[in-house]
């Protein structure tokens, strides 16, 4: 009994002195991340270099190339763009990878200065990060073979079979849209796409990112409809830095105009 | 299925290279918990009041922890108060930490295996306890110990791949990437790292049973 409680009592000190350890530290961090510059625009101009967190394994919006070692996607050339609008020169960029998980962390931490790698807004986001406008619509849609009666969301009805990904929120969306369709489920992605090709069904239905992959696989298959939920992706920053903000919204209002983005658009999902 | 498509000379050295950063993540880790468990087993098993206790306190805590909120801890909490490690350093401590205790309950278990007869004749020989630990227990309890630590030095191996959630560039983390090209890489691709993961770890658990052979 005696033995438990000494234990006990130690457990609570080693506790305490390293919470007390971790209280001196932080103070001291956040003076000394103040003085480095409130403004990520400054930082940048004075780096002269754009540090930005994207995928590195995301079909057509960044993927790293095992051959090349170069980083390749849709997300990747909007951001280098964004570099030669601020700084002149698009090659003036670094890129490094984050996922669904590391991104918001990576920002906040000051490691990135920004994120441009398939990010949805959402309002949950908007109270952690600011968003620029909306750079690239994803949302569920439609994969059909070149020459289908399917051209929309309107046209599924008895007679034809989609075909979905268990477990995903596609298979309740699809259900609730077209409720008389039929709907057939597969594993995963692949198994899917190969139940689509040998005639299992009539439409594959899930994001437009990964049904833009699929389509550039196979070019007989092709996307129709335009999309029926709403997903847009934007570029997040740090919250409060409205001038950098402001700089992005620009750069991407000049790439919009003067039909770069167009271009980059049709490179990887025409 | 797509072999030949995804076991190209690119994709081959590319999944190397992650099990280059697989191997020496696993190999720093092992080396820091091994002296790290060593010493902690060791203090544990001296009964020093306060420090063994401690220790005790340590490990107990540490053992009893999922490794992957530790690798998650140390990348996305130490940063919080001040301690920005990277992916890679923070791979390798949350491993250290976690191994460290995993070692220090083989090596105690192993110094206690040995009879409480050496001890005492080191002793009435006129050894002093550390002499007598250093010079006449611990050499004896390291043979006992091989095979589990071999055993738990595997363990390690296997578990680098866990880092997977902080995207260091291991191999299973460049396995995913490869996969991403085309959806028929996915089952040759994984086949392929079970492969890799198998050879090395087979062949450490056949050079213990070498070790365990010497020594018995």
């Amino acid at each position: 009994m005696f033995k438990m409680k000494k234990v006990l009592l130690l457990a609570i000190v080693t506790l305490m002195s390293v919470m007390v350890l971790a209280a001196c530290n932080s103070g001291g961090e956040k003076s000394s991340s103040e003085e480095e510059g409130k403004n990520v625009l400054e930082t940048i101009k004075k780096r002269d270099k754009i540090i930005v967190g994207v995928k590195f394994d995301t079909k057509l919006f960044g993927l790293k190339n095992p051959t090349s070692g170069e980083v390749e996607g849709f997300d990747i050339d909007v951001a280098k763009q964004l570099a030669k609008e601020i700084l002149g020169d698009e090659n003036k960029i670094e890129f490094v990878e984050v996922t669904s998980k590391t991104r918001i962390p990576l920002l906040n931490k000051g490691d990135i200065d920004a994120i441009v790698a398939t990010m949805t807004i959402t309002e949950d986001r908007e109270k952690e990060v600011d968003f620029t406008d909306v750079y690239f619509e994803a949302g569920q849609s439609l994969l059909v073979k070149k020459g289908s009666p399917i051209k929309s969301i309107d046209d599924l009805t008895k007679e034809t079979t989609v075909i979905a990904v268990k477990g995903s929120t596609s298979t309740d969306n699809i259900r609730e849209k077209a409720p008389d369709a039929p709907v057939l489920e597969f594993e995963n992605y692949a198994e899917a796409f190969t139940a689509l090709k040998s005639g299992k069904g009539d439409t594959l239905t899930t994001d437009n990112s990964i049904l833009l992959g699929m389509a550039s696989e196979d070019d007989s298959f092709e996307l129709v409809g335009g999309t029926f939920t709403d997903e847009p992706y934007g570029i997040a920053v740090k919250s409060g830095e409205k001038e950098f903000l402001d700089a992005l919204n620009k750069a991407l209002e000049a790439q919009n105009s003067s039909g770069e983005f167009d271009k980059i658009y049709d490179k990887w999902f025409e | 299925m797509d072999f030949l498509g995804a076991f190209t000379p690119d994709n081959l050295i590319f999944l190397l290279k992650g099990f280059y950063v697989t191997l020496k993540v696993a190999f720093i880790s092992i080396i820091f918990s091994f002296i790290i468990g060593g010493a902690l087993g060791t203090i544990r098993f001296t009964k020093i009041p306060i420090v063994s206790n401690i220790a005790a306190v340590l490990v107990e805590t540490i053992r009893n922890l999922p490794l992957l909120l530790i690798i998650l801890f140390t990348y996305f909490a130490l940063p919080e108060i001040g301690i920005n490690l990277g992916i890679t350093v923070s791979a390798i401590v949350a491993l250290t930490i976690f191994e460290s205790a995993m070692l220090a309950e083989i090596v105690r278990g192993g110094l206690i295996s040995i009879e409480k007869g050496q001890m005492e004749a080191a002793r009435s020989s006129g050894l002093s306890y550390i002499q007598a630990l250093r010079l006449v227990i611990l050499p004896q309890a390291l043979r006992r110990m091989v095979p589990n630590l071999v055993s738990q030095f595997i363990s390690l191996l296997k578990d680098t791949s866990l880092a997977v959630v902080i995207a260091l560039p291991e191999l299973l983390h460049h396995a995913k990437i490869i996969q991403a090209q085309e959806l028929s890489y996915v089952i040759p691709i994984f086949l392929l790292i079970a492969l890799m993961y198998f050879v090395v770890n087979f062949a450490l658990s056949l050079i213990a049973k070498r070790l365990e052979l010497k020594s018995a």
